[in-house]
């Protein structure tokens, strides 16, 4: 649906076809010309200070010196600005707590769920008109939300005030490996808009790893999350997205849908 | 009603070839199979077949600590949990957790932690849960081997993976990676595990008797072995990748 506003910074990393298809594993060394190179993601240097190590399994990428190692498994760190698909598992009155796929609950206080219309009574008094109380979502609700505010102590904060946000009631929410998500949406958001086109659903892609998906029938749906699994499978491949449209294509005269 | 057999070790550990009871030679490694991401709700999880030796290994986190007091506040916590199935031994095994399994857990613990990043993740736990399907000599070298797998699988930053082995002596002539019947006939059991990204020792036991003049001798023999082994982790790791890429033959398919 909505996910061309999506800042195509956050997934630069599968931008560039240059970087090569090598396969790195923990500990193994990727250069040792430490005076033409500089660790970046995903890498350190050993304690001599000789060799740039990897410390993940990924695949490794070099943007002019620095060396990157872009990261096949791992789990999602939350940060400020991330838009993610949240679960209500419990709530208070005064807030509620979310399931975001990331070590912690996140918050969501009842501040945040409304939207600050101000109200001027004769030039006098600026009053906030919104309710302070959280019965407006309850528990098991799916919220699209962006972060508030994310680091390593305190349990992350959450806004459904914006564009796009707030409840969904429909669709299917599907969850797949957060380092993945970067080749879902494709370079410029080429594969997003060619899934799209092709299945004729709605879809919405967050950073959490978790994918909301509307289409016309269960049909569509169903071939659109085989699509989606598929390209999980096949991230760390070249030439992804020709094979995708081929794989939709051929899916669709398989099952008989348009 | 329980069967009364004996414990009975062979006299002789060699065969008249000079070659082990199993056939190996005296520096020869059992058969080793590895394999990761085969468990779904996992996430990391590795097998290792090691000859008789069958051994799962799942990793989950970081997440919350339960019980909450065992949380620290300035860095994450690393728990394992090696247990052993009750028809992973000859004689059934009492499924509680014994004084033998703690230990275990303890050792691989130790062994582990030095090539995680734990300050990372203040207030969270990595749980490692290992499963002895089958036994027979060498578990606790074969669990960090495939404990390490699991973390890695699990997208879990590490400076190297670990890699163990056991060396011994039986019948006055040192060898490497003891079976079961060796671990208990034979004369020293030296299991041992090895940290690549400083290549220091992780783990070090002993049980036996042996002149301390082999030591050297003994970590020397365990060295060649580990790295024979940890070939065998990298290729683990990679070939589940690799299968698939080469399945598309650098991006073309296959007509």
């Amino acid at each position: 649906m909505e996910n061309d506003e999506l800042d195509s910074e956050e997934f630069e990393d599968f931008e560039d076809e240059e970087f090569t298809r090598d396969l790195v594993v923990p500990g193994e060394i990727l250069t040792e010309d430490i005076e033409n190179f500089l660790p970046g993601r995903g890498t350190i240097l050993n304690e001599k200070k000789d060799k740039i190590i990897s410390l993940n399994i990924g695949l490794k990428k070099i943007t002019k010196n620095y060396i990157n190692v872009i990261p096949l498994r791992g789990f999602y760190t939350p940060r400020p600005g991330d838009k993610v698909i949240a679960l209500i598992v419990d709530k208070n009155p005064v807030k509620y707590r979310c399931d975001i796929n990331a070590k912690d609950f996140a918050i969501l206080k009842p501040k945040n769920t409304y939207k600050r219309s101000k109200i001027k009574t004769r030039g006098r008094i600026e009053k906030d008109i919104g309710d302070t109380s959280t019965e407006k979502y309850s528990i098991g609700d799916i919220l699209i939300t962006k972060i508030i505010s994310a680091d390593r102590l305190n349990m992350p904060e959450l806004t459904t005030v914006g564009k796009y946000l707030g409840k969904r009631s429909n669709g299917i929410v599907i969850s797949i490996d957060t380092p993945k998500i970067p080749r879902v949406i494709g370079r410029s958001g080429s594969m997003i808009k060619l899934l799209k086109n092709l299945t004729k659903c709605h879809i919405f892609v967050t950073q959490n790893g978790r994918i909301w998906l509307k289409g016309e029938d269960l049909a569509h749906e169903k071939l659109l999350i085989d699509a989606i699994k598929k390209i999980e499978k096949e991230a760390h491949t070249v030439g992804l997205t020709d094979r995708m449209s081929e794989y939709i294509e051929n899916e669709k005269k398989k099952r008989g849908i348009n | 009603m329980t069967l009364l057999i004996k414990d009975e070790y062979p006299e002789k550990l060699f065969r008249e070839d000079g070659k082990r009871l199993d056939g190996r030679d005296l520096k020869e490694l059992r058969p080793i199979k590895l394999e990761v991401g085969i468990l779904n709700n996992a996430d990391g999880s590795a097998y290792l077949e090691w000859g008789n030796n069958k051994i799962f290994a799942a990793v989950y986190g970081p997440r919350e600590v339960h019980p909450h007091h065992l949380a620290k506040p300035d860095k994450g916590i690393l728990r394992v949990f090696y247990r052993m199935a009750t028809f992973s031994v000859f004689e059934r095994k009492r499924p509680a957790p014994g004084r033998r399994e703690k230990e275990i857990s303890m050792i691989i613990t130790d062994c582990l932690e030095p090539v995680l990043f734990l300050e990372l993740y203040p207030g969270t736990s990595f749980e490692v849960f290992i499963d002895v399907i089958e036994a027979d000599g060498g578990t606790r070298c074969a669990s960090t081997t495939v404990a390490a797998l699991a973390l890695a699988d699990a997208g879990i930053p590490m400076k190297s993976l670990v890699t163990s082995v056991a060396v011994g002596k039986i019948d006055g002539k040192i060898v490497v990676d003891l079976s079961g019947i060796e671990d208990k006939a034979g004369e020293a059991d030296l299991p041992c595990a090895i940290t690549w990204f400083n290549e220091e020792i992780s783990l070090l036991q002993f049980d036996g008797d042996m002149d301390l003049n082999e030591l050297d001798t003994f970590l020397k023999l365990a060295k060649d072995a580990l790295k024979e082994i940890y070939e065998m982790q990298l290729n683990a790791l990679k070939s589940k990748y690799i299968t698939i890429q080469e399945k598309y033959n650098g991006g073309q398919v296959k007509q």
